[in-house]
């Protein structure tokens, strides 16, 4: 037989070695992800799992009130007229979204609020509602999202990734992964909602007495630009310098000026028992610093210049630099519209050690499965030509397994490493089947005696197939739990193994026994 | 070499009834244990932290007594502590009542976290044997969704894989065989895990999918012999089993190997894996090659007939 004949009728042997070549590429050659380095050679990604990390997966807090009529009132008039009727919530705390011409939908984002207390206050507050459901709104579900992803990228918690899980008939939980990180920084990230305030503390006398009011002068939403956070130098406390946006600086400076914050001489802060007015930053009700205003810049908000300017300009003092950072990465990424409610959530940290452990380990029980495998096929057989093959075959398998998971930076996790393993069991299996199938009716001494009986077989094969298929696709949709990988690598390797390996381990019995 | 043969079952000698007698009273053995359980403990088999919701560490521990180095370090009472066998290190339980995860796992980490006090000189000793490794905290709430959700999964699975069967065979006997067999492969390894105190866990659960896919493969095996090949019963029945029981070996010694290697090592979810499948696939020799195969004989001698 020529060469050329010989390729024609081998070429789903071809097929798996283009394919392993590929996987070879995907997993080896630089450029296929980013993740070889010393300590990993490949460019597998890893999970938390394996690589140490913490994943905290919670619903969102809050509850939503559907289908409400807003009689012409502006988002601003409702949201106030609600949180007026719960007592203990912060404006900020109810969200008001249009979803239609005059109507929309009022979420309560504060823990405190149940369906029934949103139903009163938004029915006592004079709107009349459809529904009210537990959760927030989709907006303010990608709005969370958006704020977190920005919060971990400008924490330095780097390569963590927000998402949404969607489970049929179940609230939508959010997914934090952060590899490497560790409980305590991901539930503070996670648990505070991080809204920044800056407000004037004002000493005032009343009937000779002294009371000191707070007045809110500016919040993240009137800022243009966000400063990184300055080291503390020459004496000066650790700095978040801002820029105000041109149309609110106006009034911003007023309040300022009548607050008594902003004076020509500056002020002088003893928080909290003070004679002159000073400026608090206050982080989530929590007053993380006060300080008075120098001279020059009291001057220039008295007499006006201050907001002329076209980038009016303020700088925070904090306490530390932690803290200065903080502000910093609060401002920048907005408020959390709704904290996730990790009560009713799981968190999972595994430390970089036990990751180590886990991928050193789970990589000596697949190799022991596979032995063990090999020994029996061997041990059926007694024959290498056979049973050697068969191993290899199925080895093959796994490898453009791996190498889709390369490909595609898929996190390689125990659940996965499951998955191959349950691979190599299946493809195994058929593998025992086309043998037998072709060998047991005696000899094959011809291609069509061979086609015909591989055929038969791949019924079989083709019918096992689409059962582990179907019996696994609950699972690569559900997202239960961790299982998702287990379930999407096993069914990616019951379609290899149709189509190409099966295929190619029949050439290559059929060169065994018929010599062609 | 040693040689693994398929003995040829003498067939002839057992009436269909007393072929399906066996796997039916197994079957019905489970199910009073499984149905039984359900009634009297609420849960049909025992759940793990997964499904129950609860807070479960992973500890390395040095030192002579490694339990009492735990129980000190911990602030609260463990409810359970398990040793995983190869390399000193403990996973430690907690009920759903362990109020703050977050304390617990700083507390054994004192001496190496800023601003976290020891609350004892003794408590500090105790915490410095004791190495952070891993924690899960599963909220109550997310147990019991992921209960629902997972019983949703596997009904789903199994009726799918019905249908598929019927829509492959298109006869009832056979099909319904089929779907009997792998009830029964699912049933029984149920009832051992309440019989050896098994938990769920979502191991567990990924094993009893993977058994609705990998159970019936030996049945399809056996139905397409009998039903689509020509030739004498006995003798496609004897090729099927040639064929199957191999399969079914083979995936029987990797699974033994897998469960035994990750139970050594503490990776529990391919060790729930790996035990359910041993249980799945060992049952499955005897539903495929006693129950299935009675009823396709009736089928094949006396239902066409009919």
């Amino acid at each position: 037989m020529s060469l050329l004949g010989a390729i024609r009728s081998n070429w789903r042997v071809g097929l798996l070695v283009v394919l392993v070549a590929l996987s070879t590429a995907f997993l080896f050659a630089p450029g296929f992800g980013s993740s070889a380095s010393a300590d990993n050679p490949t460019n597998l990604q890893y999970g938390l799992e394996l690589d140490g990390g913490t994943e905290v997966r919670a619903p969102l807090v809050g509850v939503t009130a559907e289908g409400v009529a807003f009689d012409n009132a502006t988002r601003g008039e409702v949201s106030n007229a609600v949180a007026a009727e719960l007592d203990d919530v912060a404006q900020r705390d109810v969200i008001t979204r249009f979803q239609s011409q005059d109507g929309g939908t009022v979420e309560a984002t504060a823990a405190s609020v149940s369906q029934d207390r949103l139903g009163t206050a938004v029915e006592a507050a004079g709107y009349e509602y459809d529904a009210v459901r537990n959760g927030v709104t989709e907006q303010t579900r990608s709005r969370t999202i958006q704020v977190l992803q920005s919060k971990i990228n400008e924490g330095g918690l780097s390569g963590g990734s927000v998402r949404v899980i969607d489970l049929p008939g179940q609230r939508p939980f959010v997914s934090v992964q952060v590899p490497g990180g560790d409980r305590r920084e991901v539930l503070d990230l996670v648990n505070s909602r991080g809204e920044v305030r800056i407000v004037a503390y004002e000493p005032v006398e009343e009937n000779g007495t002294r009371t000191y009011r707070n007045t809110t002068l500016f919040t993240g939403d009137e800022i243009r630009r966000v400063g990184d956070a300055i080291e503390s130098e020459d004496g000066q406390p650790p700095r978040v310098p801002l820029r105000i946006e041109g149309g609110p600086a106006e009034g911003i400076r007023q309040s300022f000026v009548d607050t008594g914050v902003a004076e020509r001489g500056g002020t002088r802060c003893t928080y909290p028992e003070t004679e002159d007015s000073c400026l608090l930053v206050v982080r989530d009700g929590q007053v993380i610093n006060s300080f008075g205003m120098q001279p020059g810049l009291g001057q220039s908000m008295v007499n006006g210049e201050w907001s002329e300017s076209p980038t009016p300009a303020i700088t925070l003092s904090l306490t530390n630099y932690e803290e200065a950072q903080q502000v910093s990465i609060d401002l920048q990424a907005g408020a959390l519209p709704a904290a996730l409610n990790v009560d009713e959530g799981t968190s999972r940290t595994t430390a970089p050690a036990q990751g180590a452990d886990f991928k050193r380990d789970s990589l000596i029980a697949g190799l022991l499965a596979v032995l063990a495998v090999s020994g029996t096929v061997f041990v059926r057989y007694g024959e290498a030509e056979v049973a050697l093959p068969m191993i290899v075959t199925a080895m093959a398998e796994v490898y453009a397994l791996l190498g889709i998971a390369a490909l595609t930076q898929y996190p390689v996790d125990l659940s996965v490493i499951g998955g191959f393993i349950a691979v190599i069991g299946t493809g195994v299996d058929d593998l025992i089947i086309i043998a037998n199938e072709v060998m047991d009716e005696g000899e094959v001494n011809s291609r069509r005696v061979f086609q015909s009986r591989f055929r038969k077989a791949f019924w079989v094969i083709g019918a096992a197939a689409a059962t582990t298929v179907i019996a696994m696709s609950p699972l690569a949709v559900l997202s239960l739990g961790d299982l998702q990988g287990f379930a999407i690598f096993t069914i990616i390797g019951v379609f290899i193994g149709v189509f190409v390996t099966r295929p190619a381990y029949g050439d290559i019995l059929r060169g065994l026994l018929t010599d062609q | 070499m040693a040689r693994l043969e398929v003995p040829e079952i003498d067939y002839d000698r057992y009436s269909n009834r007393q072929l399906a007698a066996v796997p039916l009273a197994v079957l019905a053995v489970a199910l009073l244990i499984v149905v039984g359980a359900w009634v009297t403990a609420g849960t049909p088999v025992p759940l793990g932290t997964d499904f129950s919701g609860g807070t479960e560490f992973r500890v390395a521990v040095g030192g002579d007594s490694p339990q009492e180095a735990i129980q000190t370090a911990f602030p609260v009472e463990p409810s359970s502590i398990r040793e995983i066998p190869s390399q000193g290190v403990f996973v430690v339980t907690f009920g759903s009542g362990l109020e703050s995860p977050s304390t617990a796992e700083e507390a054994i980490q004192c001496n190496e976290l800023e601003g976290v006090d020891c609350l004892s000189e003794e408590q500090a000793a105790a915490a410095q044997q004791v190495t952070y490794r891993s924690s899960a905290v599963i909220s109550s709430a997310f147990g019991e969704n992921l209960q629902t959700t997972a019983l949703a999964g596997v009904g789903v699975a199994f009726l799918a894989m019905a249908l598929l069967v019927f829509g492959l065979f298109r006869t009832f006997v056979p099909s319904i065989a089929v779907v009997v067999s792998a009830f029964s492969d699912i049933v029984v390894p149920l009832a051992l895990m309440r019989v050896f105190g098994i938990e769920l866990s979502l191991g567990t659960v990924a094993a009893l999918l993977m058994l609705i896919g990998y159970s019936v493969d030996s049945d399809i095996l056996l139905n397409n012999h009998v039903l689509r090949r020509s030739g004498d019963f006995y003798e496609s029945t004897y090729r099927a089993m040639r064929t199957g029981v191999t399969m079914t070996l083979t995936s029987l010694s990797a699974m033994i190997v897998l469960t035994a290697v990750a139970t050594v090592f503490g990776i529990d979810l391919l060790a729930s894996i790996g035990i359910i499948l041993v249980f799945g696939l060992s049952i499955d020799l005897l539903n495929t090659y006693m129950l299935n195969l009675s009823l396709l004989r009736w089928y094949k001698f006396e239902g066409v007939a009919r």
